[in-house]
């Protein structure tokens, strides 16, 4: 039985951090350096602005179709799209809870025709108080059989 | 190094074009580090043999690794990603070990004190001989809204 909302938490570790704005080459030193930050008007250190897709560390694609059960065929499946939406960027120190769920399941018309299905996840991270911090939209393509 | 511009609201005009700024060329120990700093261990990203079973000739980047590019290139542009307010990408095509991503974009509105931003990252290099790619083309398309300091 698939449930319709997965709550879980994602840390925001100054360590992963400082990690994944190095794969993403940046070198603003908000992303490291806390005085710097601070200098600039923000708590501490903050997150880049994709760093919410490290939410695979905390729930990978098994659990989430295993939970969320899209039941998507994968070997046939791209990334099609992805939007943030965001009230601020993450702080270092804080742990975010995210809710993840399916936002849309639809049946397109594929350009090669054939049907092409287009399921929506959307994460909506917030922080200890309450309040939204970033919302998340990642969007996958399965194609048609061939 | 990139730096951080200073443009501000008052500077910015529809139309106006943002400074180019190029990533790369994309190794593969790029693919593996963004693997394990996102937490994507999709083989098709990481095993060439895997990725020829799917029918790639060898491995590719994980889309979300240009599409960070893109979002470190359009935080620059305006002072920093403390600035964003909504950041979307579309994939149109595949990224490979080799290529330069290349991110370029303009102003597209001005609402009020949000700017909407219209931008493209290209992949560019010669990619694998076996799909006979174009030297240059467009890898992602997005846009943005971004709130510049007045």
């Amino acid at each position: 039985m698939a449930e319709a909302v997965i709550v879980f938490e994602l840390p925001v570790e100054r360590g992963k951090v400082r990690e994944f704005a190095l794969a993403v080459a940046e070198d603003n030193p908000i992303h490291y350096d806390a005085d710097e930050a601070r200098r600039r008007g923000l708590p501490d250190i903050v997150a880049p602005p994709t760093f919410t897709v490290t939410q695979m560390w905390q729930v990978p694609r098994e659990e989430r179709e295993r939970r969320l059960g899209a039941n998507l065929a994968y070997e046939r499946v791209l990334h099609g799209e992805q939007e943030f939406f965001y009230r601020r960027l993450p702080v270092a120190g804080e742990v975010l809870t995210g809710r993840m769920r399916i936002a849309s399941d639809v049946t397109k018309r594929g350009r090669r025709g054939g049907a092409m299905r287009v399921v929506t996840y959307e994460s909506v991270f917030s922080d200890a108080s309450g309040d939204e911090v970033v919302r998340a939209l990642y969007t996958l393509m399965e194609l048609p059989p061939s | 190094m990139s730096v951080p511009s200073d443009l501000r609201l008052g500077d910015v005009f529809s139309g106006m074009d943002l400074a180019e700024v190029v990533f790369g060329p994309l190794e593969r120990a790029d693919i593996v580090r963004y693997a394990g700093a996102a937490g994507d261990f999709n083989p098709i990203h990481l095993d060439d043999a895997y990725a020829r079973g799917a029918g790639a000739p060898t491995a590719f980047a994980m889309g979300m690794l240009p599409a960070g590019y893109l979002a470190h290139a359009v935080s620059d542009w305006f002072g920093g990603p403390q600035h964003l307010r909504r950041f979307r990408v579309r994939f149109l095509t595949r990224v490979w070990p080799g290529d330069e991503i290349v991110c370029s974009g303009r102003v597209d509105e001005i609402e009020g004190r949000l700017v909407r931003v219209r931008f493209e990252a290209d992949r560019r290099g010669p990619g694998p001989r076996e799909l006979e790619l174009p030297e240059r083309e467009p890898a992602i398309s997005g846009d943005a809204d971004v709130e510049p300091p007045a």
